[in-house]
């Protein structure tokens, strides 16, 4: 019993030292971008790395959603005969919730695990040290750049995915379920206002963050070899995937009583 | 000038450093031997402020390191150059980059004349015309003395090696301390190496200090440490695995403390 309270203490200890360390961690990247130099040429180089690099897997992952999607609800529309929503349906889910969330789930399982392991072998091959001691801030090197091209390679790698979703939808409605080419286009874009796309930008802005900070802060901590990069690894994807799942659902709810 | 006063850092319950008291001078090679895992390298870490002391100070020219904000810790380390144990090297990094990266950081230099910098810094060490490779592409020994090259290529006062021969051949150790005391001749530093080579400690040193249980327990030229009658001091030095050192360690051993 006595030990069962002492883990539990240890592990509310780790907990706040966790959050704390990555809400610090959070702050300080903030302050960091504003400061000069801005190093254009190592953000483009992450925005390739973490945007232009994650087309094939988000294409091949929200096409194919899409597909599942689109034959999804046919199966429950064909009974009512309402096929004619079946677009509605698709572009609007694809939109708000499952391009967002998709697409930081594999840009997370991607980017994420490649972030944690670099930074966590840095951490143990003593080259963040270095960095100190040669007057330049880690934070300012290694986390800014990687920040910033997260924050606007992963809304517009969202804003693709909502459009192959949707291609995927096509394919099955007009090819299968005899929608006209047409008859698709309008269904999927007139129900679809605005404040559809900016909820799900907004939520991949936020798991953005969530990304980079968990997966540069797990990194930085690493200690004891490859061991540790390993696990920082692990922890980082996980605990990335959690949390957005978590935040999702906190936000849909969010927006569901303020509409 | 550089003193620590009453040092002490505790990591997990484990008295690494423990009221270590120690003054560098001006221009001299002062060599710090121990056993591995006696607290050198946090030692060095603690001098160039990589991590602060729970207890004590380390002065450098009458400032307190731990006190000082980041912008002027950030100028102080400017004035130092650290070589570390396992060189950490940037590895996305060309040879060139590594090198001239203080230069690039922290100077308007252009890029011919950062190039000439690093030509010079690298034909130092004995490494011209390697600017293009990668660190993986390098030997052991040529990344330590790149590692050198870097952290010599600001010009610093204060050189801090750790471990510089450890893991080399004897024919490359004996050329590293060639080029520590070179630098110290040609460059007028002051240098802090750690070892536990006394071959190396022998030929560099202008002073001795011999660390062990976090303390430092003689100082003295070499020869005074060569005819020291410290039962501790005369172990280490002559390395034979009978005597008052491995005594400690058994008897803990078997006493079953937390050592
Ligand atoms: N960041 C750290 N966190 C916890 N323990 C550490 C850390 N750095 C060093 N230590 C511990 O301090 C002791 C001394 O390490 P170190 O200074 O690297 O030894 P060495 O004399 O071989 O350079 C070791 O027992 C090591 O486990
Ligand atoms: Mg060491």
């Amino acid at each position: 019993m006595r030990l069962f309270i002492e883990k539990l203490g240890q592990s509310a200890v780790g907990f706040v030292e966790f959050s704390g360390g990555a809400f610090c961690l959070f702050f300080q990247t903030l302050f960091w971008i504003a400061v000069p130099p801005f190093r254009p040429k190592q953000i483009y180089e992450q925005m390739v790395r973490i945007g232009v690099d994650s087309l094939p897997i988000a294409t091949l992952t929200s096409f194919f959603i899409g597909i599942v999607l689109a034959f999804q609800s046919a199966y429950q529309m064909q009974k009512v005969n309402a096929e004619m929503y079946i677009p509605s349906l698709v572009s609007i889910s694809m939109t708000r919730e499952i391009g967002p969330v998709l697409t930081a789930l594999v840009v997370a399982g991607r980017v994420g695990a490649s972030i944690a392991a670099e930074l966590g072998s840095m951490k143990v091959t003593e080259q963040i040290d270095a960095l100190e001691t040669l007057a330049a801030n880690p934070v300012k090197y290694l986390v800014t750049p990687r920040f910033i091209a997260l924050f606007t390679m992963l809304p517009l790698l969202t804003i693709y995915a909502d459009f192959v979703g949707i291609m995927g939808g096509y394919l099955v409605s007009v090819y299968k379920l005899g929608l006209t080419h047409a008859m698709y286009f309008k269904m999927s874009f007139d129900p679809l206002v605005l404040k559809d796309i900016f909820t799900g930008l907004f939520k991949s802005l936020v798991f953005a963050c969530v990304i980079c900070i968990i997966s540069c802060f797990e990194g930085m901590r690493v200690e004891g070899g490859a061991e540790g990069v390993g696990k920082a690894t692990t922890q980082a994807v996980v605990l990335s995937f959690i949390l957005i799942i978590v935040s999702d659902a906190i936000f849909t709810m969010i927006f569901y009583f303020i509409s | 000038m550089i003193e620590a006063i009453q040092v002490t850092k505790t990591f997990n319950g484990r008295r690494v450093l423990n009221r270590l008291s120690l003054r560098i001078s001006k221009g001299e090679t002062l060599v710090i031997i121990g056993r591995s895992g006696c607290g050198k390298s946090v030692f060095l870490k603690h001098m160039i402020g990589l991590m602060r002391p729970d207890e004590g100070q380390i002065v450098v020219d009458g400032v307190n390191v731990a006190g000082l904000s980041i912008k002027e810790i950030n100028r102080l380390r400017m004035r130092f150059g650290m070589l570390f144990q396992a060189a950490a090297l940037f590895d996305s990094m060309t040879v060139g980059e590594n090198v001239g990266f203080n230069l690039i950081e922290h100077t308007d230099l252009s890029e011919g004349a950062i190039h000439d910098r690093v030509e010079e810094a690298l034909e130092l060490v004995g490494l011209k015309g390697i600017q293009d490779l990668k660190p993986s592409e390098l030997s052991g020994g040529m990344k330590k003395r790149v590692a050198l090259a870097r952290a010599i290529c600001m010009r610093p006062e204060i050189l801090l090696y750790d471990e510089p021969t450890t893991g080399l051949d004897p024919i490359m150790a004996d050329a590293i301390n060639d080029l520590i005391i070179e630098m110290h001749d040609k460059l007028k530093v002051t240098s802090v190496v750690v070892t536990h080579d006394m071959v190396s400690a022998y030929k560099i040193a202008t002073r001795i200090a011999m660390m062990y249980q976090g303390q430092i327990i003689q100082v003295g030229t070499p020869d005074q440490i060569r005819h020291s009658q410290d039962p501790v001091v005369r172990q280490f030095i002559t390395g034979s695995a009978a005597g008052p050192i491995t005594d400690v360690n058994f008897k803990s051993l078997k006493g079953g403390s937390s050592e």
